[in-house]
């Protein structure tokens, strides 16, 4: 009896097995990234308590955790919308950042009564968001220009508008540093009472409306067509065009509103703080989930855990933040893998003598 | 000359996520000769060819090439042994050259030389081969301009200068017209006669019968019989292949009585580069079939994608009598009016693979507001329909609705677009290529569809480019040539005199 391997291509394959081989992944991905922690000079033993105990057990931190992840949630779920309608938005950043812009102007220019103040940035925040996703959707769907390369571009002139903002009509002329005016108390997001933010709700409550909408809607049926057969889709009559429209502005409502959950929900203020690059872990989450708003709801509470113990890290044992975006970098690439074993069935085979 | 064995497989299983695609099959095809490989859709044909081609290794079972045992470790080893397999989806790489394709096939013998050197040569040798054969083929036409046939010939061109002994077709004349597959069939017989073996994996009985020395018949994974096809009577090869006797599709009756005319085509005219469609004009009437015959290429694809509103650059006038252009009608609109469109490539413009059953079905009747609103979809109605649907119309294999619809064989994902389009009742039916690849019950079960269709009082236009099906539906006969319809027949019509339209204006 001789005996060989071979790789066969699966049809399909049942999800508890997918979810499991993925954790497998993730794990296979924590544990590398422990490694490297370790060598970096954290002591072994203190990572489980660093990164599990202090990180999730503890209740101030957990808040924390929560608090940084909501707006996580918000552009991961943006990022799952616009790759489901085969739209690689690039820009969730740039449209963060005029969400932010478009939720500050309310606040600058005092538009409203001090109750309508927050509703007002939230709509504007979103009508902003949705905006900056306009021009590349449309020269996408109109011209066919490639909106990798146009979301992309859009993000710098987001970032350049911001810093024009930041250094010139909006800058709080009472600091020193390129900061817009500090937000009245009633232009925040609220504490509920235990003290976790009104984002946290807001985003659990819009990680489950995308989930209608993808799941139960007939939008949702259009854009599983269109993300799987687009050919197919245009053939027996969906609206292949307006489905992307409908899904790519929504995506950039989410990004918008997620800018607004930064300003109002963390810094209190418009500032550069967008450079930490949640538009880009917003690709990564949504990647990491597979496009599923469920899991990208865990993802990011993940990468948010990944944010806060890093913070420590850099605290107690002058770990770069940029370790962060390593580990990052190291459980996307494991997720990554772990595709080609949900893709293909390895089997040993006995070759007959 | 005694015959000596070129191939011989040996209790060979395969499986395919627990479904057993062969059991202990055995084969044996021999030097100087042309041996059908028989059976229906699903039997297991393709599968044991793929592992003489090395490209699927077989669980258990053995090998022979030559009376060698042999183990394969993939195509190339394959090749190197002298094996040549033409798939039934082409394997070029569109955009390139034929030479280019050829070329990029020959890794195992061509290594010497820089690029431009190795293309020449290559070239010169396509020349050479194509004379010898009988081909028309110019090394240097990029295979996206070359017909199917054409490429067809660039893929046979391209085992046998890789040096291939044996010849393996996989389903050849299911793309092909009459004449094509008379021409494909004469050339290959003559590479048996000069010593080569030639395997023709098909489900046609007309190819076994007038071209194959030696059949084998396979059914369900495993191979029932092999036999001289001249030692045994039609019906009983039938027999062999289907399990049981079919019925024979009666003619339809020549004095039927069209309604009023339904669907007017005039000037159609394609707007595009090459003039695939040249002021085409039809009239086609409620409660009739009306078939268009022709030889491929002569404009059939670009008229059904017109009609059934896939993206192609025409001009002219689609009329549906009292309800407006077809061209200006949106999808909605179109399932409003009982429009059914039957594409022929199934899963490039008619079910979306990757997605569910219930998915692909819901489409049929999604924008009426029968399965909800925008905002929700009546999921349980969804399936409900799907599920009387998959047993009305006898959809076989499946065993949820959830189950992703490229797991259907052939002729089930064909009854389920048909389901999907009859979903509310049809007034007018375009179909094309209805039947391509399907098994003798499963196209028999497509066309009384079709039938029943237009006994309702539904218009039919058949697109095939099997004269034999249109024959045998169609109540009126349009031949199709050069973009046009150069001539029109009643039943009962005369074979002979279509024949002689469709060649007559190539």
């Amino acid at each position: 009896m001789n005996r060989r391997y071979t790789l066969e291509v699966r049809q399909q394959m049942a999800w508890p097995w997918q979810a499991l081989i993925l954790t497998v992944s993730l794990i296979l991905g924590l544990l590398i990234s422990g490694a490297i922690l370790v060598w970096a000079g954290v002591p072994a033993g203190e990572l489980l308590n660093e990164f599990v105990f202090l990180t999730l057990f503890d209740a101030q931190s957990l808040k924390a955790v929560l608090f940084q992840a909501s707006p996580l949630i918000m552009v991961g779920l943006a990022g799952c919308l616009a790759f489901r309608a085969k739209f690689w938005n690039l820009g969730l950043e740039g449209q963060m950042i005029f969400g932010a812009i478009g939720a500050t102007a309310i606040t600058m220019w005092e538009i409203g009564s001090p109750a309508m103040r927050l509703p007002l940035m939230i709509i504007a925040a979103m009508v902003c968001g949705l905006l900056w996703s306009v021009a590349p959707v449309l020269l996408r769907l109109k011209l066919q220009v490639n909106e990798i390369v146009s979301t992309l571009m859009l993000n710098y002139i987001a970032i350049n508008f911001l810093l024009h903002l930041m250094y010139g009509a909006w800058k709080d002329p009472k600091d020193a540093f390129p900061y817009s005016p500090k937000y009245e108390s009633f232009e925040l997001l609220p504490d509920l009472a235990n003290g976790l933010s009104l984002s946290i709700p807001i985003a659990i409550g819009t990680a489950l409306l995308v989930l209608w909408f993808v799941g139960i809607s007939r939008g949702g049926l259009y854009l599983r067509f269109v993300d799987k057969s687009p050919q197919v889709a245009r053939a027996v009559g969906v609206p292949v065009a307006r489905t992307i429209l409908l899904a790519v502005l929504f995506s950039g409502a989410l990004a918008g509103l997620a800018g607004l959950m930064v300003a109002a929900g963390q810094e209190g203020r418009l500032t550069h703080s967008f450079y930490v690059g949640y538009g880009f872990s917003g690709i990564l989450i949504a990647f990491l989930a597979r496009n599923n708003p469920i899991a990208a709801t865990c993802a990011a509470l993940l990468i948010a855990t990944l944010f806060v113990a890093g913070r420590s890290l850099q605290v107690f044992y002058q770990i770069p933040f940029a370790m962060v975006q390593l580990i990052q970098a190291v459980l996307v690439i494991c997720v990554a893998s772990s595709d080609f074993f949900i893709r293909h069935r390895i089997r040993r085979v006995q070759v007959g003598d | 000359m005694s015959k000596q064995n070129a191939i011989q497989l040996k209790g060979v299983n395969k499986t395919f996520d627990g479904f057993r695609a062969l059991a202990y099959a055995d084969f044996t095809a021999r030097w100087g000769e042309v041996h059908a490989l028989l059976g229906e859709n699903g039997a297991g044909k393709s599968s044991l060819m793929n592992i003489v081609a090395g490209l699927y290794g077989p669980e258990g079972g053995s090998l022979f090439i030559d009376d060698n045992p042999v183990k394969l470790r993939g195509p190339k080893e394959a090749a190197k042994l002298g094996i040549g397999m033409v798939h039934q989806h082409f394997k070029l790489v569109t955009p390139f050259t034929v030479a280019e394709n050829i070329l990029l096939n020959l890794g195992h013998i061509q290594t010497s030389g820089l690029y431009r050197e190795r293309l020449r040569r290559v070239s010169d040798d396509i020349r050479a081969m194509a004379d010898r054969i009988g081909f028309d083929i110019d090394p240097d036409a990029p295979i996206h301009q070359l017909s199917i046939a054409e490429q067809q010939r660039v893929e046979i061109l391209k085992v046998l200068l890789a040096g291939a002994k044996v010849l393996i077709l996989d389903e050849p004349t299911a793309v092909l017209t009459e004449e094509e597959a008379e021409r494909l069939l004469t050339t290959v017989r003559g590479f048996a006669r000069e010593g080569a073996a030639v395997i023709l994996v098909t489900h046609k009985m007309n190819d076994v019968l007038r071209y194959a020395d030696q059949v084998t018949i396979m059914r369900g994974g495993r191979t029932i019989t092999s036999l001289r096809p001249d030692s045994v009577s039609v019906d009983e090869l039938v027999r062999l292949t289907v399990g049981e006797s079919t019925t024979n599709a009666d003619q339809p009756s020549a004095n039927r009585t069209p309604g009023e005319p339904y669907l007017r085509v005039s000037d159609l005219t394609s707007t595009g580069g090459r003039r695939a469609l040249n002021g085409l004009d039809l009239t086609l009437n409620r409660g009739e079939i009306y078939g268009i015959a022709g030889v491929g290429g002569n404009g059939q694809s670009e008229l059904a994608n017109a009609l059934m509103g896939i993206p192609e650059p025409v001009q002219g006038e689609m009329e549906i009598i009292g309800e407006g252009y077809l061209a200006d009608l949106d999808a909605d609109r179109r399932r409003v009016l009982g429009i059914a469109s039957i594409p022929a490539d199934r899963y490039g413009s008619a079910l979306a693979g990757p997605l569910s059953i219930a998915d692909n079905f819901a489409l049929g009747d999604i924008h009426s507001g029968r399965y909800g609103p925008f905002w929700y979809l009546k999921t349980r109605a969804i399936e409900a329909d799907a599920a009387e649907a998959v047993r009305q119309f006898d959809v076989q294999g499946v065993r949820s609705l959830k189950q992703k619809a490229a797991l259907l064989s052939g002729g089930n994902a064909q009854k389920l677009v048909i389901a999907r389009e009859f979903s509310r009742p049809p007034r007018l039916v375009l179909a094309h290529s209805p039947s391509r690849g399907l098994d003798v019950k499963a196209t028999e079960a497509v066309r009384e569809r079709l039938r029943a269709a237009r006994d309702d009082g539904a218009a039919v236009l058949l697109i095939s480019e099997d004269l034999d099906e249109v024959m045998a539906m169609a109540d009126r006969i349009g031949v199709m040539s050069a973009g046009r319809i150069v001539a029109e027949f009643s039943q009962p019509a005369d074979r002979q005199a279509i024949g002689q339209a469709m060649v007559n204006h190539v």
